[in-house]
């Protein structure tokens, strides 16, 4: 037998076993989501806020590897349209895959999760649009029925031609998740953000230039009158989150998160109240 | 006249078993006064000893639930689990009763699960951690589940002193404590029993915060 053969045959094997052991699984998030202060300024008078509505949608193939190791393989399909500042506007797409390990049989064994996700974002403003890949690890073990912890490292790299919108961001995590009842959950986090930041500013603003890595005049992302300043900065943020997911049936369930998020770079410092309420779909 | 002698005596048998046949009803009620389901009702005489009534139950997989929910069987029953999905399962239970594992599978498994120790057993799927059943492993061949409307029916109970216990995986303390002494004639009759239930609380399967247990 020819070695194209073989490797056709081998692959075709690969794929019915494959099927046979895969798990198909959609899930789907859409709902409006409000920041506070979209323009990242720390002068009350330039602080723009808008709200987005947006949309999230992920087909998602799992495959049980061992007992105690899945792998998932998946895409997404994402957008966000804003009701004031449409150089946010985006559409992405994304691959994704997952590795979890479970130490031991059962839902309140500890877990680790490590995650990447490659993806492409098409922005409105075009100059925003890049490649994004991301790398979570993340870890969990149940406290009890009713109360686990979660905790994670994640970093995010945003490539862009333009190297203005360039980032790259690592991020702790740690929260708390509690069910009061079977149809409820309630997490309580923290998140450590540090990276880079576009925060707008009507000039003239040495203190902002002087940290500033780069800065672009007569940006017209919050409209002409007045221009702002964007500068690009390294940045820390500290944030505290509140989410409750309610579940209404088997696969539909609503949910809705708060964050506040203080970011620092002495001496600026700004903050952003961000909201979100929103449906989730599972299939 | 032989033919009469054993038909007068098949009619004396029947109209004896008749007598001596008698059938409880009981509803089960919680606190609120709200019928309670999947409650296993269970009838026990100090003084009978009985065989195994019904060697083998199944439990089955469907659509990522164990159907059914909640399974009442006798000490020494097999239980089958086949997997109707097509997908693996993987069960598995922790409980003293019956602790096992059927590390993932599809179809029917080689083997069906003894269930050789009395006791209340939880069942799960290493896969999917909203699938939850209970099996109830009983001393006795006088059981049954209680339905939607919180009734359950033990029929064919010979006459006799017997010790009636309730069972719900949401129960507050020892089933013990949810028994009553009922001395049964040829009479049906008819027993309430009201139970101390913890909140039912169960895993979900919607979409919720949690992304590492099987989502």
């Amino acid at each position: 037998m020819k070695l194209p053969t073989l490797v056709a045959l081998n692959v075709l094997c690969a794929m019915t076993v494959s099927h046979a052991l895969a798990e198909w699984r959609f899930d789907a998030e859409t709902g409006a989501f409000y920041d506070s202060n979209l323009s990242n300024s720390d002068r009350a008078s330039d602080v723009r806020d808008d709200w987005a509505w947006k949309s999230d949608v992920r087909a998602n193939d799992g495959f049980q590897l061992t007992r105690d190791l899945r792998l998932n393989i998946g895409a997404d399909l994402r957008g966000e349209v804003w009701d004031h500042f449409g150089s946010f506007n985006e559409i992405g797409i994304g691959a994704l895959s997952g590795l979890r390990y479970r130490f031991g049989l059962g839902r309140q064994a500890p877990w680790l999760l490590l995650e990447n996700r490659l993806g492409y974002d098409r922005f409105q403003d075009t100059e925003r649009s890049g490649y994004e890949e991301t790398i979570d690890l993340r870890g969990g073990v149940s406290l009890s029925e009713r109360v686990s912890l979660e905790a994670g490292y994640g970093f995010e790299n945003y490539a862009v031609p333009d190297t203005f919108y360039d980032r790259q961001v690592h991020i702790g995590s740690a929260r708390v998740i509690v069910d009061p009842i079977s149809s409820l959950q309630i997490a309580v986090g923290y998140n450590y953000r540090e990276g880079d930041v576009i925060s707008y500013a009507v000039p003239p603003r040495p203190d902002i230039r002087r940290l500033a890595t780069e800065e672009r005049e007569d940006d017209t992302t919050f409209g002409s009158n007045p221009l702002f300043t964007a500068y690009k900065l390294l940045g820390r943020t500290h944030s505290v989150s509140v989410s409750a997911v309610y579940a209404l049936t088997r696969y539909a369930s609503v949910g809705v998160d708060y964050e506040y998020a203080v970011t620092l770079h002495d001496p600026l410092q700004y903050e952003n109240h961000l909201v979100a309420a929103k449906v989730l779909l599972t299939y | 006249m032989n033919g009469f002698r054993v038909l007068s005596l098949l009619v004396l048998v029947a109209l004896r078993n008749n007598l001596s046949a008698a059938a409880l009803t009981v509803t089960v009620k919680d606190a609120g006064g709200a019928a309670v389901s999947d409650a296993v009702v269970y009838a026990q005489r100090d003084d009978a000893i009985s065989g195994l009534v019904k060697s083998q139950a199944v439990i089955d997989q469907r659509d990522k639930q164990f159907v059914p929910y909640m399974t009442a069987v006798q000490v020494g029953t097999s239980i089958i689990f086949p997997n109707s999905d097509n997908i693996r399962h993987h069960v598995y239970s922790f409980s003293p009763a019956k602790k096992f594992e059927l590390p993932l599978y599809s179809g029917v498994p080689a083997k069906p699960v003894v269930f050789d120790k009395v006791g209340f057993v939880t069942l799960g799927c290493n896969i999917h951690d909203w699938m939850i059943a209970y099996v109830a492993v009983l001393p006795t061949p006088h059981f049954q589940v209680t339905g939607q409307d919180g009734r359950a029916s033990l029929k064919n109970l010979s006459a006799g002193q017997y010790r009636v216990a309730v069972w719900h995986p949401s129960l507050k303390g020892a089933p013990e404590n949810a028994a009553q002494d009922v001395d049964l004639g040829s009479a049906a009759k008819e027993l309430l029993f009201t139970l101390d239930l913890k909140p039912d609380f169960r895993a979900k399967r919607a979409p919720g915060l949690s992304t590492g247990g099987y989502r």
